[in-house]
């Protein structure tokens, strides 16, 4: 671009690829924010509120679909980051072997406060994905430096 | 996770639960904590470059946020500006229809950005009279507080 005493600078949003990473700094700042003035319990509220309403339509998907839903979803959310993330499915059972978060990773790069109960943006959040589906989702692990975490789903007997 | 491209909606979900449990006083507060805490980035490279820093900070945010913008420096008349064509984080939330959007969301990006150049001695104003569209404009402009900066 010229450089002189005035720039103008023009962009479609087809131009680029919709991928700002450093968004998980400022929603790991709300999370602070909350767990800090509201306590834990309003953090948790918070992210099982935003699933439940976000993710309406893939809880609809996983109640139709069960576990390749879930599946489908985590392959995509993961590409999209560029997550390492081992993905094994089974007739009963869904499990993730994130080798670290990719929003972790940012942060950590980029020098931003990663928030105490950051991991429940995955705790939370899939447990708020599986409620009322007939799937039960656990953490099994998680490493709060990385993000480094497994994660296992599996079909509630009835 | 929540990836990348899912943060508009749960950053507006944040500011309803926000201001259930403190009031607009609270979703402010957080606004101006975030600012504060978060765009450091902005703050120093504004310190430093001046109304350029401008340029080179939204250069970078609004090209990773696929915005549909054009963005104006002119150093002799001492203003940069943003002319929003189509916010990409206020498209998605009104193409979400199961979900519905803060009330003000919009007015984050004047407090947060606010905060910062008003404390460096510029001018900031923002139109947001169109935001149900998708569409606003940013006017930042030298003051007599102001630094030029040291230049790119």
């Amino acid at each position: 671009m010229e450089r002189g005493a005035k720039r103008v600078m023009r962009r479609k949003a087809l131009d680029n690829v919709y991928l700002h990473k450093d968004f998980h700094g400022a929603l790991s700042c709300g999370i602070d924010y909350l767990d800090s003035h509201f306590g834990e319990e309003a953090v948790r509220q918070y992210l099982h509120r935003f699933t439940r309403s976000f993710y309406a339509p893939l809880i609809r998907e996983i109640e139709r679909r069960g576990l390749p839903a879930l599946r489908d979803h985590f392959e995509r959310i993961y590409g999209i980051e560029g997550g390492e993330v081992a993905i094994e499915m089974t007739e009963r059972e869904l499990t993730l072997r994130v080798k670290a978060c990719p929003a972790v990773t940012h942060m950590r790069r980029k020098g931003y406060k990663v928030a105490r109960l950051f991991k429940e943006t995955v705790n939370t959040v899939n447990g708020a994905l599986c409620e009322g589906t007939g799937l039960k989702a656990e953490l099994l692990a998680y490493d709060d430096d990385t993000g480094r975490s497994t994660q296992r789903f599996t079909r509630e007997k009835r | 996770m929540i990836p990348c491209t899912d943060f508009i909606p749960a950053y507006s979900e944040l500011f309803k639960t926000l201001e259930d449990l403190g009031g607009e006083e609270a979703v402010e507060d957080f606004w101006r904590t975030l600012s504060e805490e978060f765009l450091g980035n902005l703050r120093d490279h504004v310190e430093r470059f001046g109304l350029e820093g401008c340029w080179e900070y939204w250069s970078h945010t609004l090209n990773e946020e696929a915005a549909d913008f054009t963005m104006t420096l002119d150093l002799d008349e001492g203003i940069f500006r943003i002319d929003m064509h189509c916010c990409p984080s206020k498209r998605r939330l009104l193409e979400c229809p199961h979900v519905e959007p803060y009330r003000a969301y919009c007015r984050h990006c004047d407090l947060l950005y606010r905060n910062i150049l008003e404390a460096l001695g510029y001018s900031y104003s923002i139109d947001l009279s169109r935001c149900d569209e998708a569409r606003c404009s940013i006017t930042v402009t030298e003051g007599a507080g102001s630094r030029s900066g040291e230049g790119l």
